[in-house]
């Protein structure tokens, strides 16, 4: 992400459809839109894919950005927005999720999986397990209602606080937390019952 | 950015759900290295756009290295053409 006197500067060249700036608009945010997009989706191909079109929208819309927001908050927007309708297509056409549903066959206990993602790790057997456990988890992330999963993502994975989240899906802070707080609730009751035990 | 103390975060089974979010959509976790996005949008933006923007479709995918390898070889290839082709000193 840029500073935010950079990104003032930046979005004075892209009004101007300065193409050179918007390719750095898009070397500086491809990162964070791409990862921000494949947490919603959960398909690289349709992420990768989506978060193109993401940019595409930035450039047509940037003329209406009135820096009331930062720039990452409004690119952040279209993202999410962009998410939404792909999530209402692929379900429709009920795809989007096979990709991982072969790994959940199966699964192994939660207790086998102890800082499985964490770098040091001492036993092969964990890390699997840990893999299994962090695939039931993206499972179960895709399963939830997108209005949930874009709170739950924007909050638990960006680090974002209330009041961004409430900037980006345009929801009172009040509607955000108990989203985030259903969204967990939600998420908890699908990974222990893929489990068959209680998250510690 | 980040506000820890907010009340839901206070609850020990968020705070577990919230670790276990956390580490399974970490980048580690997600598979791999985000894809270079650069030139699929400016090949968006030259076909939605007829070929008004990033028309070239070429200077503008390139970094400022490779703009200096071209200019360098180029002029590596004139110099060759001038010993090649210039004028032969007969004594």
């Amino acid at each position: 992400m840029l500073p935010d006197d950079t990104d003032a500067r930046l979005v004075e060249s892209l009004v101007a459809r300065d193409e050179r700036a918007f390719t750095t608009l898009v070397r500086a945010y491809e990162r964070r839109v791409f990862a921000l997009v494949l947490r919603m989706i959960g398909n690289r191909a349709e992420a990768e894919d989506l978060a193109q079109e993401v940019f595409v929208q930035v450039f047509k819309a940037i003329g209406s950005f009135r820096g009331e927001a930062k720039l990452s908050t409004w690119i952040y927007r279209i993202a999410i927005n962009l998410c939404k309708n792909r999530s209402k297509y692929l379900r429709v056409r009920h795809t989007g999720q096979e990709e991982q549903l072969d790994a959940l066959q199966d699964h192994v206990p939660m207790g086998d999986a102890k800082g499985a993602s964490l770098t040091r790790v001492e036993r092969p057997d964990e890390m699997v397990a840990g893999k299994q456990v962090e695939r039931i988890v993206q499972q179960a992330i895709l399963e939830l209602e997108p209005s949930f999963r874009e709170c739950l993502v924007l909050r638990d994975v960006e680090d974002l606080s209330y009041e961004e989240i409430g900037a980006i899906t345009g929801l009172p802070e009040g509607t955000v937390k108990s989203r985030i707080h259903r969204a967990r609730a939600q998420l908890k009751e699908l990974v222990e019952s893929a489990l068959g035990e209680k998250i510690a | 950015m980040t506000d820890p103390h907010q009340p839901d975060d206070d609850d020990r089974d968020s705070q577990a759900v919230r670790d276990l979010v956390k580490r399974s959509l970490s980048s580690g976790a997600m598979s791999g290295d985000a894809p270079e996005l650069v030139q699929g949008v400016q090949r968006r933006l030259r076909r939605r756009s007829r070929g008004k923007f990033f028309a070239d479709g070429w200077s503008t995918s390139q970094n400022r290295m490779s703009h200096v390898l071209i200019a360098v070889v180029t002029l590596l290839l004139v110099v060759l053409a001038y010993f090649a082709l210039g004028p032969v000193y007969v004594r």
